[in-house]
């Protein structure tokens, strides 16, 4: 036997011994060190069954932690999100109206409004703000606006790779984000932040503090408090369309404020019935800017020009109150009710309406728009040897409003910049769902496990439907978990989509057009042949498997499947072709018009590869390193109205198809450093019918930690490092050109903020 | 990536510090937490653990046969607490959290370690709790509990513990 052939023997019998020998460690080990000892991540989406390693579940499920979030020093929900999970995107833009004051996001490619977002198990639910861009990659939708929850206090966040809305119903399409906000035993603490971008604007500054109760029976009442003030970032490019030509424009992250207070309680009685609520309240103020009006000798007002600053208020607050306990033989009930409301006063200053002028007022309020979700639901659960059973009932009540703005803000051409929403376009339009679902699960001694889920929901608008979902998984090795799931879904119309209508004048080619966005059932839709909206179905198959090569250190490879029939989108702007729709046109004073429609079938596929591997040094420190690579390929299969070829381009290319996460992170004495490595493949934006292709982009991120004592820590740390951008438009254009007032694409993953640099400090007491 | 390379990767890989299954940690914490009490009743052949309604097999095959105070530790699953005659130790599982009241009543002055995760098991009379703190274990302990039944809990488990007083 050759000497490589002995060491190879050697290292696999070690390797061997190793694994052997794990039970006989830890009765060898001793008490304080088995109280050290770290316990397997858990996870409860994706079934109704207790809480199990996120490893064995059926369906792909990561689990992002507190001391996660913590050692990458995200602020921000969404960021948070952007820095662990690939193949989730975000994204900021400028000039796009209302979409200026959220962050838009998107799982798997697909889109903002097919992800369903829970808290402590609860549905929540979505901004009333409706993004009418149709260049935007969350073009025609609503969706929630997870930046309304501060990350401080957030136990646990869980993302489910896999249609699941015959478990929780509408939305879960593209995946399922459910966070568990900080319960019991949490530790108290301040925290504060402080940066700035490398170009020496777009500062941020946040304080955040996190205080637990404890009550009797291990209850307790969390009190979260965080507030942030963002100052703007200047990307725009010179406008020529002035001499001489200057940055008059604003392109970047908007002035915000922003305060959330968070509430989160469980009180025990004695008898074991726990009463549980939890409540968040969040209050933004955002400035954006419009396009700059140049000067004109025709104005009296403004002649030498104007940035009309687009001004938003919104308040966000949900609140659950609830009860769990178990009756006899050990049947577990939960009882509980969800509010949740969001409002987005909308407001214009510095500007005017030039059909007013010379008295037009230079501020307006342009309308208000307002969501309100109500949601009570009865749930059962039971354990029956291998067996658990359980199912509920939910009722959700939905409400929207469109308030209109100052008489100013719409009369004739409305306000610059965004005109207000009109009496005649003012809604307040509900509807109420009742849902019965029933989830079994049955797991073997053989280890298989079984899954099937079943929910029926009738919507009082557009009628009923029915789901089922079927999960497999089968240990075929003691360490390899084979798992498919196969399952039917849906996504209700949102409550905006079917009543959503707004009219303005927009600047194409240096021209002010009147446009229209109107309700399908609107005389101007209706001459162009718009039909009642459907609820969007959908189709899923996921098939992988993980392989854990120890408890510290495992391989998931998942591919998935989606198709979905009848994606609602804002259709394109359409010009009258007949005398009737002429005059139609012609009484609603637009030249163009929108509809929202049943447009496309898309089919979305894919594959996740997530490496995860936890290294312990001789010396006790720590390297945890993750790998993972998502590809996700959205198509449109069939057409239900025609499309653009600029709006068909957003939708199969317009974000990226590959993306690569490698996230070390290394622990050594006091000091804890993570490293980020981010990697996007190119994507395309479009100008008209014409596509701009977009290179590829990688950054890095860097967070080095310090305790200083077991109550301070210190971290110094950047994201994007070395400043890296995206491609400008491949064009010379004095609006969308690399020389022209917008030279980076607005659905660019890095966007073109560049290098941010901070200072975190915590405080634990 | 070379054999020999693929080889030393697998090495590194399975040569960690590996995350525990809670229900195996906490079976192998139970086991070690004996070593720290002193019971005060007549000597026995075994040391008895009394497993009530759960099946987790842990207890078995981490502690069965092993000893303490010299003595092999015998494990007992039971569904009914009128079943338990004698024990060292009773570990209650979540699934009796509605009965904890006869429970206690049916050990009193038994002299048995009552042990057990459910929520709040320390404060309604219970001796040590397990509960989960930063992805780890971690104890709580009623002293009074512990006093009640004419046991002894060495100051060094106390020292890692949580204490915690009955709420009436």
């Amino acid at each position: 036997m050759k000497m490589s052939t002995y060491k190879t023997v050697i290292i696999i019998s070690l390797l061997f011994s190793n694994i052997l020998n794990a039970d006989d460690i830890l009765n060898e080990d001793s008490l304080e060190n088995l109280l050290n000892e770290k316990i397997e991540l858990k996870s409860q989406i994706g079934s109704r069954d207790r809480a199990k390693n996120y490893l064995d579940s059926s369906s792909p499920v990561d689990v992002i932690t507190a001391s996660q979030i913590e050692s990458s020093g995200q602020t921000q929900l969404t960021d948070v999100l952007k820095y662990f999970v690939s193949g989730f995107n975000a994204t900021t833009s400028s000039l796009t109206d209302a979409k200026d004051h959220i962050v838009s996001f998107t799982l798997r490619g697909m889109s903002s409004d097919q992800i369903l977002v829970l808290v402590n198990g609860k549905r929540v639910h979505t901004s009333a703000i409706f993004i009418e861009n149709t260049g935007a990659i969350s073009s025609g939708t609503t969706h929630v606006d997870l930046n309304t929850i501060p990350v401080i206090s957030i136990e646990k966040i869980e993302i489910l790779r896999d249609g699941a809305a015959a478990q929780y119903g509408s939305d879960a399409i593209s995946g399922v984000i459910s966070i568990t906000l900080k319960g019991q035993n949490g530790t108290n603490e301040i925290t504060t932040h402080a940066g700035v971008r490398k170009e020496g604007d777009g500062s941020h500054y946040q304080l955040n503090s996190f205080v637990s109760i404890p009550l009797n029976y291990d209850g307790f009442f969390n009190i979260s408090l965080s507030g942030d003030k963002q100052y703007q970032t200047q990307r725009a490019g010179v406008d020529k369309r002035v001499d001489p030509a200057e940055v008059h424009t604003h392109i970047g992250l908007p002035d915000s404020q922003n305060l959330a207070l968070v509430l989160n309680s469980e009180v025990v009685l004695e008898n074991n019935i726990v009463l549980y609520m939890d409540s968040i309240l969040n209050k933004r103020d955002t400035q954006a800017s419009a396009f700059y009006r140049t000067p004109s000798d025709s104005r009296v007002q403004y002649p030498d020009g104007f940035l009309p600053m687009m001004e938003s208020q919104i308040l966000d607050y949900s609140g659950t109150l609830g009860m769990k306990g178990s009756f006899i033989h050990n049947w577990k009930w939960s009882l509980s009710n969800t509010y949740g409301y969001n409002s987005f006063d909308y407001n214009s200053k510095d500007t005017m309406n030039y059909d007013l002028d010379p008295n037009s007022p230079t501020s307006f309020h342009l309308g208000k728009l307002i969501f309100i979700q109500n949601s009570t639901n009865f749930d059962l659960k039971k354990k029956l040897d291998n067996f658990t059973i359980a199912g509920g009932i939910e009722y959700r009540y939905e409400n929207y409003q469109i308030k209109s703005g100052d008489p100013a803000s719409y009369f004739e051409s409305g306000a610059q910049g965004y005109a207000g929403y009109t009496p005649e376009q003012e809604v307040d339009t509900s509807r109420n769902s009742y849902a019965l679902y029933v989830d079994t699960s049955y797991k073997s001694s053989q280890n298989l496990t079984a899954q099937v889920a079943l929910r029926a929901e009738e919507y009082s608008d557009f009628g009923s439907t029915q789901n089922i979902k079927l999960s497999l998984g089968y240990k075929i090795l003691p360490k390899l978990l084979l798992r498919t799931t196969i399952s039917t879904g849906f996504r209700a119309p949102s409550l905006a989509q079917s009543s959503f209508s707004h009219t303005s004048s927009v600047l194409t080619d240096g021209v002010l057009l009147d446009k229209g966005i109107f309700t399908v059932d609107n005389p101007v839709s209706q001459s162009l042949g718009a039909k009642a909206l459907k609820p969007e179905l959908s189709k899923h198959l996921t098939v992988g498997g993980v392989y854990q090569f120890t408890n510290k250190s495992s391989l998931m490879i998942d591919t998935f499947y989606v198709l979905v029939d009848d994606k609602i989108l804002i259709s394109d702007k359409l010009a009258p072709t007949t005398q009737e729709q002429i005059d139609i046109f012609n009484e609603y004073d637009v030249s163009t018009a929108s509809y929202l429609t049943n447009a496309v079938n898309t089919q979305t596929f894919g594959i996740d590869i997530k490496f995860n591997n936890n290294y312990t040094f001789k010396g006790g420190s720590t390297l945890n390193s993750t790998l993972w690579y998502n590809y996700s390929k959205n198509e449109i299969v069939d057409f239900n109205e025609p499309l653009s070829a600029g709006r068909v381009l957003i939708i199969e290319k317009g974000q990226p198809e590959h993306s690569i996460k490698f996230s070390n992170n290394y622990k050594r004495g006091k000091f804890n450093y993570l490293l980020n490595l981010n990697g996007y493949s190119g994507f395309y934006q479009s100008i008209g019918d014409t596509p701009y292709k977009f290179g590829a982009i990688a950054t890095v991120d860097l967070n080095i930690n310090y305790k200083i004592n077991k109550a301070f820590d210190i971290s110094v740390g950047g994201d994007n490092i070395f400043d890296a951008m995206p491609d400008k438009w491949d064009k010379s254009n004095v609006y969308l050109g690399y020389d022209g007032i917008i030279p980076y694409p607005s659905n660019s993953p890095v966007g073109p903020n560049g290098a941010y640099y901070y200072l975190n400090a915590k405080w634990k007491f | 990536m070379t054999i020999r390379g693929f080889i030393i990767l697998l090495v590194l890989i399975t040569n960690l510090h590996a995350y525990q299954l809670e229900d195996k940690l906490k079976v192998a914490i139970i086991g070690k937490i004996a070593k720290f009490v002193q019971w005060n009743k007549p000597a026995t052949q075994n040391f008895s653990i009394i497993v009530l309604n759960t099946k987790n097999q842990f207890f078995k095959t981490l502690l069965e046969g092993k000893r303490v105070n010299s003595k092999p530790i015998k494990v007992i699953y039971i569904n009914n607490i009128n079943n338990l005659k004698d024990s060292d130790i009773l570990y209650i599982s979540q699934s009796s959290s509605q009965n904890l009241q006869s429970i206690f009543k049916a050990i009193k002055n038994k002299n048995i370690l009552t042990i057990s995760d459910i929520r709040g098991f320390a404060q309604k009379g219970g001796m040590i709790q397990l509960y989960t703190k930063n992805q780890k274990l971690k104890l709580r302990i009623n002293v009074n509990s512990v006093k009640a039944e004419n046991l002894k809990i060495k100051s060094s488990l106390l020292r890692i513990s949580t204490l915690v007083k009955e709420t009436k």
